[in-house]
């Protein structure tokens, strides 16, 4: 079996360089032309640090790509086994990979005074720039995250920088993962009526509290409502969100961002200017509806077509939804903003005050690269950074050549089927996790790479 | 089924028997030692049966029905806390756990419990005196904000005479009572957005004259708690009308601007956060207006030095700056 650069070119591209090896816990090494091996101590290092690598992918167009093709045999890729080290941001211990989105990573984190574990926001200035409105977003984020605090809401603890490396450190509360992650792993895609209701009663407490500060949301979704180990529902991502003005009669606002299928019919009709908080009512609707059905009351293949739905505002909801949810998604999801549900109105209905009763198990949050019980990943980096001993260090690093770790992954997949617990998304899971190689090469050291 | 000893009781011989002995405890007469015993035991069966054991279930809910069935029909509720004085101390514990599981039980969308105690107010109004007793206010205080969870409840607390006792309540020397008695006072004032702003707005003046009371208190954590209080109430948008007026009056400003100068810093911080809706005002009705003007260069002089060493709260100085930048541009209406 042979590999080319080609492969491993486009794992560069697309920014994961030191991602990847975060899930396979291998960093890898090419013996080059002059049989040197080339650890990687730090993935940090690969290219962020490196000035000649700096801006690498910006310019990646411009290289020659003739130059780029090497051809590398599967034999000489040989992968070592990725040392933990300790790493620290201000008082704070860095553990590994947790998410990422559009903004930057998202690690594992814990406070080494008070030990209480957290999660830190990677933000990196370079990326944002990119993004429209990504950095005004950001400050606009950080600057409304300070002044509010409510238990259903995501709670920002700690802000740090690094001018050097133009990283943005947020330190948030830790978090398991989003209504969306769950959902997304589960075989109907929606939670059962009492688990909805549970989080739903908790989403209306922490858009009270929003509304009550002035502040429209914008972006309520199943992917912006994140969970504690407790269960505690925290609303997160204020992106986009509005302040109305501290003497302002009424709450209009005029730009509509968010996603699209959770905007309402007044912005998907593209009107000049529409009362904000019953945005956040529809996009509250939206979410009630499909953590319930598993469904989106509307679609369409384009976004044109998907607002020319929502700007109908005709909707249907499955026979198997009864009342009284039918008549609160009905209220909640009214064409006319006047016509629709106010928070008031929706704590008084029916299914807001009854509980639903306990129908069939929970839809249980997806595990973390295997682990279902999220058991705190900085542990193994404390562990090393004390317990090992430096001498030994060098003698027992391992090493696995391409065609070993593919035995290993493939005898470890094996075994989980004989285990009878490789349901669907698991499986899914690992064959997306066997198509992506471990990508850490030092390409720095490829003559063809450096830019002349 | 217990091996030894009496076959278990139903819920209405349960009742019947603590009822007999809270009776007897009130009347004080010879039998009272053994009244007391009685009470403590019948209230642990009465509890047991509610929240079971470490080795028993709580009971069917055919059983917990007939409960409260039976409460109801004995006033029983309204007769342990009119003697919860008289109750020993676990015994006191016991009535409160009772209560509140009572309390939040629900059948469909309906909570039986809290449309008994609408038709039995006097429930909630010997709950807030409790406040009076030091023996009985912790425990009353917390019945009290399981009762204030329910609109319909905090609404007649509200709105009943008996509410303005609080401002006292909350200043007595006894500090747990105090602190509990405060958290009381703020749940009902906010945890019902839209039935807080109309209380607010229709009481307005009974209310801000009492609260003004406070904000002068002798006592420092009365002044700084209810200080904070006032900012997070007029800074909530459901109660824009509560605070366009109350910044309309010149009183509250000079008010506010006296509690900038005081000497503790955490006051100065919370008046600060009042007096800025004050400045920010767009439409400033001319007294208030006027005050500004008077002290215009002293306000500037004062703020440029006030908590200069907050340096790291970008919040506050973004505000500050802002107030600065208003109070030096302040002009006279033309015409005056």
């Amino acid at each position: 079996m042979s590999r080319d650069m080609c492969n491993t070119s486009k794992s560069l591209d697309s920014e994961s360089a030191d991602i990847s090896d975060q899930e396979r816990e291998v960093t890898n090494v090419i013996f080059n032309s002059k049989d040197e091996v080339n650890s990687i101590e730090d993935e940090e290092n690969l290219f962020i640090n490196d000035p000649n690598n700096a801006d690498f992918d910006d310019d990646l167009e411009n290289l020659n790509i003739a130059n780029f093709f090497h051809k590398v045999d599967s034999d000489q890729i040989i992968y070592q086994k990725k040392k933990r080290r300790l790493k620290l941001i201000g008082k704070y211990v860095m553990g590994d990979l947790l998410g990422e989105g559009a903004y930057g990573k998202v690690k594992d984190m814990l406070d080494s005074e008070t030990l209480c574990r957290r999660a830190v926001k990677i933000l990196k200035q370079r990326k944002l720039r990119r993004i429209p409105n990504g950095e005004l977003n950001v400050q606009r984020e950080i600057k409304l995250l300070k002044k509010l605090k409510h238990k259903n809401l995501i709670n920002l603890v700690d802000l740090l920088y690094n001018h050097e490396k133009e990283k943005m450190y947020l330190i948030m509360e830790y978090c398991v993962g989003s209504l969306q992650g769950m959902l997304d792993a589960s075989p109907d895609k929606k939670f059962p009526q009492y688990q909805a209701h549970d989080y739903f009663l908790q989403l209306i407490d922490g858009l009270e509290y929003l509304h009550s500060m002035r502040v429209v949301h914008k972006d309520i979704k199943p992917g912006n409502l994140l969970l504690t180990l407790e269960g505690d529902l925290k609303i997160t991502d204020l992106g986009v969100a509005e302040t109305i003005d501290l003497f302002a009669k009424d709450d209009i606002c005029y730009i509509g961002q968010g996603s699209p299928a959770f905007q309402p019919p007044e912005i998907a009709n593209g009107l000049d200017c529409f009362s904000g908080f019953k945005v956040d009512i529809w996009s509250s609707g939206v979410t009630l509806y499909n953590i319930t059905t598993g469904l989106y009351p509307f679609e369409g293949g384009t976004i044109f077509r998907l607002f020319e739905t929502i700007g109908k505002g005709d909707f249907d909801i499955p026979n198997d939804i009864a009342e009284p949810l039918r008549s609160l998604l009905v209220g909640m999801l009214r064409k006319d903003p006047e016509m629709r549900f106010s928070l008031r109105q929706i704590r008084q209905h029916a299914w807001f005050i009854s509980r639903p009763p306990c129908s069939s198990p929970p839809v249980p949050i997806p595990p973390l690269r295997d682990d279902a019980l999220h058991k705190m990943t900085v542990f193994p980096y404390l562990v090393e950074h004390y317990y090992h001993d430096p001498n030994e260090n060098s003698s027992d690093v391992q090493y696995f050549t391409e065609h070993e770790l593919n035995e290993m992954e493939k005898s470890r997949v094996d075994s989980e089927y004989s285990n009878g617990n490789a349901n669907q998304s698991s499986s899914k899971h690992n064959r997306r996790r066997s198509k992506k190689p471990v990508s850490c090469i030092s390409v720095k050291n490829f003559p063809g790479c450096n830019q002349s | 089924m217990p091996l030894f000893g009496k076959s278990q009781k139903g819920p209405a011989d349960v009742v019947k028997a603590l009822k007999e002995a809270v009776n007897s405890l009130e009347k004080g007469d010879k039998k009272a030692e053994k009244a007391q015993e009685d009470v403590s035991k019948n209230l642990v069966l009465i509890k047991n049966m509610l929240y079971g054991t470490s080795d028993a279930e709580p009971q069917a809910d055919i059983i917990v029905a007939q409960l409260a069935q039976e409460l109801y029909n004995s006033n029983l509720l309204l007769l342990l806390i009119q003697n919860l004085n008289r109750i020993d101390f676990e015994g006191k514990k016991d009535v409160a756990q009772v209560f509140n599981n009572i309390l939040r039980r629900q059948i469909g969308t309906r909570s039986p419990t809290v449309e008994y105690i609408c038709t039995k107010p006097e429930i909630l109004f010997t709950l807030m005196t409790g406040y009076e007793h030091q023996e009985i206010a912790l425990n009353c205080g917390t019945m009290l904000r399981e009762c204030a969870r329910y609109e319909a409840l905090a609404k007649i607390m509200l709105y009943s005479e008996d509410f303005y006792n609080f401002f006292r309540y909350v200043e007595v020397s006894t500090f747990d009572i105090a602190s509990d008695a405060f958290s009381t006072f703020k749940e009902l004032l906010t945890r019902h957005k839209i039935l807080c702003a109309d209380f607010l707005e229709t009481n307005y003046d009974k209310v801000f004259s009492h609260y003004q009371r406070l904000l002068n208190s002798e006592n420092y954590v009365t002044r700084r708690q209810s200080l904070k209080l006032l900012g997070e109430l007029l800074l909530d948008r459901h109660n824009f009308t509560v605070m366009t007026r109350y910044i309309s009056n010149p009183d509250n400003l000079k008010l506010m601007m006296n509690m900038l100068k005081e000497r503790s810093r955490n006051i100065q911080f919370e008046a600060f956060h009042v007096f800025k809706v004050f400045v920010a005002n767009p439409n400033k009705p001319k007294p208030i207006l006027d005050i500004l003007l008077r002290n215009q260069e002293k306000l500037v002089e004062f703020l440029i030095k006030f908590h200069t060493d907050r340096a790291e709260d970008e919040q506050f100085n973004d505000e500050k700056a802002y107030l600065i930048r208003q109070i030096k541009e302040l002009k006279p209406i033309p015409g005056h």
